[in-house]
């Protein structure tokens, strides 16, 4: 019974759950998925992590290259994000070129680095303005189910923490660069950007985390980006429902509260790591 | 989306209408609708209105390094960009017939021409040059795009200035308009494409066709000319013959055309530089016409601002402050960290009790399947009645070596869901 | 705490102009000082079985930047655009139909996607298409030292701390969109908020004057 009422009225079976505050999969409104991290997932890239909210799973991979600096900023070095959101992880997506929603994730990733000065793109200046790093991050995402932003945000920053770029020389005879794959060291990570999103059911009922299924049905999303020191990054609200200052603060209140819990979780789960090696 | 289709008795009409010499505007045979001239805020921006039709031209450059064969010339690009705004056959991002007729002509008419000194664009001989992008957009198609597309071409690009460079040695430096007046570029004369419209197996000649007029004709001659009366490029489309009289006519039409639309140009230039020299406004905000209902414009108006900062602080006082502390995460091993007590992922990473429970309601399922697949196999001679679910798990998995429950419960995520809910009622 | 002085928070001046162009269903062009952008709506016309929703009409937004082709900010920006138009427009009246918007960047001095929604509206309306609300797009810049300027011009956003587009409903002055680049505080966004509302009753207020003005000749 419950089956076909789902399948018929899908709002209707949602709105039956949020009147009693709480959700389908028995979360209440406020709560999110259990959020499982791996860091260093794959071998091969410079640095990786693998971030599952409930059933949505992102990877994250960095590859580090070194390129020549741009002309307008020959100090700086740079990091390419990209978000892919093949059709292995959802029947939405189709294959072929990046669809819309890849296109505007990535956007909102590089807004966020960018915004965020996670990393000072300073510090990826090997020689200036002859040779610097080039950061490409890949997001792969492996099952959608919802909330891709924030599961994406983590994965970058764990990533990110995880990576180690070889110590490069420049040769002052030939001029070519050494690189010196024995000493590595870690990249200085200066924020710790954390994102959360929420979804608004009905114009009025705010929920946090929303499912893919909750999103579809949604009038309304939002993704709220804070770092340690509380102060915002993005607040990022494509359109929808229409919501008050009072509303958004307290989904920035509650933003705020998942940073401190995500950066305690990375901080452990690298700390970790380091003392297993 | 399609256009909308021409009706035949509309058709009819049109035709019959310019066999009568008369046109839908009131023009004659040989009338250009009005053109109007308008250059934006930037230099190498143009605006072109030809009746109803409209295009605009921003001209932009960049340094790059030349091609093989032409170490010493920098770079000409056009691009006509048809604009679904303009018409809704126009589809974005699809090369159509007709976006690939007229940029050739556009090309044809301004690249071939030879009408740009392209080597005065060199920077440092096979290694920087300038490339020059002349970008066209179709704001509305009410016939006749490519006139207008030369016409806003041209003037852009006589419009426009390109940033001075020094060379020190090896090193360019590209210098901004506050530390140098940047550079025009050198145009040796203006060719500017005319149409001419043929009806009736070439009976009829109208020279600026209109929408209407483009729909119902049978041939169209592109004639691109300069002032000095030199022809840079014919093209006749449509599959007309036409007699060499009919040609020679066209162009003569076309120089006495071409001579006016030229004039216009230049004088549109010296209005231009006059109004910037004079220190004037010259933005699209002075283009906006004043006199017309439809338009309205205001002044630059003060925001008050008494109590935003007040409204602010009492917004943050009054939401519920964040709690001070975090959940602390669990590690189960090295590398990997779990937070949160909410919904598990239904991988089956973890097994705990619920799981356990979900899999009893899987069994069912499983069982009800297997019973309908043995009723199946009674037919077939040979007969392998599995006794265990485990045994048919395992067939169908023969290199899990995790437990065939978890197995089951992690493969059917939607089963699991449906048990689950079963077991709430 | 940062007192905001009020001489930095101004609107530059602005002017549409509407039915400028022949052929789209509706159209209007927005300036905002030297910044200006183009739209023109078509619609509702049939929809391409692909993108059919069977209980309300299909809407596609489309941002032509002035040089080069559409990229991935233009794609985002689209994004934004659309999913205020869609909560703006009365879209369950035309099911499987489609509405397209197209906006032409004309000149790019600031608050550009401030002016994309403002244009946008304004083509909306003249389209005569049925709208729950109307809606507005306001830019607000922090500059180093703290102060808020609101449509700041391009010079002022490049050298600003964090800038801010929201979209403002006119019915209860609530926020539909936001988009925002640079790290902030909580109390400077509610500032920029409140301010933004502060800034939407003068472009409503325009946006009532201007079809008053319009329709002024029809009795």
């Amino acid at each position: 019974m419950a089956a076909g009422f789902k399948t018929a009225e899908p709002l209707e079976y949602h709105r039956s759950f949020l009147k009693e505050n709480c959700r389908p999969d028995g979360r209440e409104l406020s709560e999110f998925r259990t959020t499982t991290l791996n860091i260093g997932s794959i071998t091969t890239a410079d640095g990786s992590a693998l971030v599952k909210m409930g059933n949505t799973t992102i990877i994250c991979g960095i590859k580090a290259e070194l390129a020549n600096p741009t002309v307008d900023a020959p100090g700086k070095g740079y990091i390419v994000p990209n978000v892919d959101l093949p059709p292995l992880c959802s029947s939405r997506f189709r294959p072929g070129p990046p669809g819309e929603q890849a296109q505007a994730a990535s956007q909102f990733i590089a807004d966020v680095i960018e915004s965020s000065e996670v990393i000072e793109t300073e510090d990826l200046c090997i020689d200036r303005g002859k040779l610097c790093w080039v950061l490409y991050c890949d997001i792969m995402c492996l099952d959608y189910d919802g909330n891709i932003l924030d599961a994406a945000v983590v994965a970058l920053l764990a990533a990110l923490r995880n990576t180690q770029l070889p110590e490069v020389t420049v040769n002052k005879e030939t001029s070519t660069p050494e690189v010196n794959f024995e000493k590595r060291h870690r990249l200085h990570i200066h924020k710790h950007p954390v994102g959360t999103s929420f979804c608004v059911f009905d114009d009025s009922v705010l929920i946090v985390d929303p499912t893919a299924e909750e999103e579809s049905l949604s009038t309304a999303q939002l993704t709220v980006v804070t770092d340690e020191d509380d102060r915002l990054c993005s607040l990022h609200k494509p359109g929808g429902s229409s919501m008050s200052g009072e509303k958004l603060q307290e989904c920035i209140n509650r933003a705020t509260a998942r940073q401190r819990e995500i950066q305690k979780l990375i901080e452990k789960v690298t700390h970790s790591v380091t003392t297993a090696q | 989306m399609k256009d909308t289709p021409l009706s035949n008795c509309e058709r009819d009409f049109l035709i019959k209408a310019i066999e009568e010499k008369k046109r839908l505007d009131g023009r004659q045979t040989y009338d250009y609708r009005k053109i109007k001239i308008t250059f934006g805020t930037d230099y190498g921006c143009c605006f072109v209105d030809l009746g109803q039709t409209r295009v605009v031209a921003q001209v932009s450059c960049e340094l790059v390094a030349p091609k093989e064969s032409r170490p010493s010339e920098g770079i000409m690009f056009f691009n006509i960009e048809l604009s679904p705004m303009a018409s809704p056959a126009f589809e974005q991002g699809r090369q159509s017939e007709l976006s690939v007729k007229l940029n050739r002509q556009l090309e044809r008419c301004l690249r071939n021409s030879k009408c740009i000194d392209t080597e005065s664009l060199c920077v440092v001989s096979g290694e920087k040059v300038w490339q020059v992008r002349v970008d066209v957009h179709t704001l509305n198609n009410d016939g006749n795009l490519m006139d207008a597309a030369s016409i806003a071409a041209i003037a852009a690009l006589s419009h426009f200035r390109r940033p001075d460079v020094g060379i020190q040695g090896e090193e360019v430096t590209v210098f901004s308009p506050e530390e140098r007046d940047p550079i025009p570029l050198s145009i040796y004369h203006m060719p500017i494409s005319i149409s001419f419209a043929f009806f009736q197996q070439g009976t009829f000649l109208l020279v600026d066709p209109c929408e209407r007029e483009e729909r119902v004709m049978d041939g169209l001659l592109m004639i691109a000319m300069n002032k000095h009366r030199e022809i840079c490029s014919i093209q006749s489309s449509g599959g007309i013959m036409l007699l060499k009289e009919q040609v020679m006519r066209c162009s003569k039409i076309a120089s006495v055309k071409v001579s006016e639309i030229t004039e216009l140009i230049n004088k549109a230039l010296f209005n231009d530089r006059t109004a910037r020299k004079a220190g004037r406004k010259c933005g699209f905000a002075e283009s906006l016409p004043q006199e017309r209902i439809t338009a309205l414009k205001t002044d630059q108006s003060e925001v008050e601002m008494t109590d935003v900062s007040e409204r602010a602080s009492d917004i943050i006082q009054k939401a519920e402050a964040p709690p001070p502390m975090a959940a602390s995460p669990v590690l189960p091993a090295p590398g990997v960290g779990q937070v949160g007590h909410g919904l598990q992922n239904t991988w089956g990473l973890e097994e705990d009790e619920e799981q356990e429970e979900e899999s009893s309601g899987e069994e069912e399922e499983i069982k009800m399947e297997e019973e309908q697949r043995e009723k199946d196999k009674t037919t077939e001679a040979v007969v392998e009645i599995s006794d265990s679910e485990e045994e048919e798990v395992v067939i169908l998995y023969p290199e899990t070596t995790k437990k065939p429950k978890n197995a089951g419960s992690s493969s059917d995520q939607k089963g699991a869901a449906a048990s689950k809910k079963r077991q709430k009622k | 705490m940062m007192e905001v002085s009020a001489s930095s928070v101004s609107l530059r001046e602005f002017g549409c102009e509407q039915t400028l162009l022949s052929r789209p269903d509706g159209s209007a062009s927005f300036v905002q000082g030297d910044t200006s952008v183009m739209a023109g709506v078509y619609g509702p016309a049939e929809v391409k079985v692909s993108k059919e929703i069977y209980d309300r009409a299909t809407l596609e937004v489309l941002i032509q930047p002035k040089v080069g082709l559409p990229g991935v900010r233009e794609r985002s920006q689209e994004q934004c655009v659309r999913e205020t138009c869609e909560a703006a427009l009365l879209l369950s009246l035309h099911p499987r139909s489609s509405l397209t918007l197209i906006l032409q960047v004309l000149h790019d001095d600031g608050s550009l996607l401030g002016c994309c929604l403002n244009a946008a509206c304004m083509a909306l309306m003249d389209a005569g298409l049925s709208m729950s609300c109307l809606f507005c797009g306001v830019s607000c810049a922090i500059t180093a030292d703290g102060r808020i300027i609101t449509d700041p011009t391009a010079a002022q956003e490049k050298e600003s701390r964090a800038l801010m587009t929201f979209a403002i409903d006119s019915t209860e002055r609530r926020v539909i969109m936001s988009s925002t680049k640079g790290s902030f505080s909580v109390h400077e966004l509610q500032q920029c908020i409140a301010v933004s509302q502060k800034a939407s009753e003068k472009i409503f207020h325009f946006y009532r004057d201007s079809v008053r003005r319009r329709y002024s000749k029809n009795l």
